[in-house]
């Protein structure tokens, strides 16, 4: 059936010769941009260096397209990350003309501007692992430290699951956007203390810290509060929203830290985030059995 | 002491620096409320008491903040600590003689 119905669906034409019009128009090459891009490699080189490409680009190419192209033509050493090429993975977030952002998600020709130089480093307060891949050893090492996983107190009821856990909209729309967060790295890069105090968790690790701790599913309050509250936690965020600013995924981390420091000041008077959620077919059958 | 602790004792001082501040800016400035204020003398080294300490705690846990961001080294940031602690205890002892002594109890 729904063959059928793939089959009967034709373009009509006029439609057809349109979207191939505009498709070819995307990818015409329409001006030449100077690449500038950092070379690094901490193993060989004793100092970064600045190499330039120039390329002809069509209005539809990327950065990372741009990249690919330079790599495969001019420059095979060329040291970049990618994956998914449609913003999902957060491998190429990179420094485009100062600012963090994800290289297959950006189009050259948005990036140049009026100019026609667009400056590709890797992204700020982050190790350099080769030339525009940064070393994400720390950053994976601190969204660990959060224990970014649902922590559960009935641990039968975790290992032998009866049932779906009972959430509401209201629930589940307290800590939605932070689940939407790719681990792409641009938020920590942003972030202005992050660049002087490395052992600071930084606003990925600290907006997954508040996402677990208010899903009603989760009881592992008390098993991130040391983790979150020290020296290096969510007090060191002087709410710069930098992190806000240049998330590609449009997640707000600094509003997921200053709610986490609210949270740790309503536990001082004794508020609890949230009512523990309820295994409910277990329920309904204790209730019966009851 | 938990860092929510010390950064919510920071804001609690910050609020009593406007509240005691404004006591103190009343009594020097306002003639009629000045010597109402000052008709207690105890109760306005009371106030000018909270003032230094609330004023001090805040201003140098603001420091201890500045250092532990610049020298994020964990050892550091225990030592950083005390020394502020210590510093900051000192000051106050000293400010609270300079007080006593302006306000004619010593």
């Amino acid at each position: 059936m729904a063959s059928e119905e793939a089959k009967e669906y034709v373009l009509p034409p006029e439609v057809l010769e349109e979207t191939v019009k505009a498709s070819e128009e995307l990818w015409k090459p329409v001006r030449k941009i100077k690449f500038r891009i950092y070379k690094y490699n901490p193993r060989k080189d004793y100092a970064p260096h600045w190499e330039e490409h120039e390329l002809e680009v069509s209005r539809g190419m990327t950065v990372l397209d741009a990249l690919l192209i330079i790599k495969g033509e001019t420059d095979h050493s060329l040291g970049i990350r990618y994956s998914c090429r449609m913003g999902l993975c957060g491998s190429c977030a990179m420094m485009i003309n100062g600012k963090q952002m994800l290289a297959c998600q950006t189009r050259v020709l948005e990036a140049a501007g009026s100019g026609d130089v667009v400056e590709l480093r890797p992204l700020d307060n982050f190790p350099v692992e080769r030339d525009l891949a940064a070393d994400f050893t720390s950053f994976f090492e601190k969204h660990r430290a959060v224990k970014p996983w649902i922590i559960r107190n009935d641990e039968v009821e975790l290992n032998n699951p009866t049932g779906p856990y009972k959430q509401t909209v209201d629930e589940y729309a307290r800590y939605y956007q932070f689940t939407d967060c790719i681990k792409c790295g641009a938020c920590l890069s942003a972030c202005p203390t992050a660049a002087t105090d490395y052992e600071y968790l930084g606003p990925q690790a600290l907006a997954q810290a508040y996402r677990y701790i208010v899903d009603t599913r989760d009881d592992g309050l008390d098993v991130r509060i040391p983790i979150v509250d020290t020296e290096h936690g969510c007090w060191r965020c002087h709410f710069a929203a930098s992190c806000s600013d240049v998330c590609p995924r449009g997640v707000d981390p600094a509003q997921g830290i200053q709610l986490l420091k609210k949270l740790l000041i309503k536990r001082k008077f004794g508020l609890k985030p949230h009512k523990p959620a309820e295994a409910l077919p277990a329920k309904v059958k204790a209730e019966k059995e009851g | 002491m938990r860092e929510s602790t010390i950064m919510f004792l920071h804001y609690v001082a910050a609020v009593l620096i406007m509240i005691t501040g404004l006591i103190h800016l009343l009594a020097n400035n306002d003639p009629v409320i000045g010597a109402a204020i000052k008709a207690s003398p105890v109760l306005y080294l009371g106030n000018m008491a909270i003032f230094l300490a609330a004023l001090l705690y805040h201003a140098f846990n603001g420091v201890r903040v500045i250092l532990i961001e610049m020298v994020p080294d964990r050892c550091w940031t225990k030592w950083i600590s005390w020394a502020i602690l210590i510093v900051g205890i000192v000051t106050y002892a000293v400010g609270l003689q300079v007080l006593m002594v302006a306000l004619g109890f010593a």
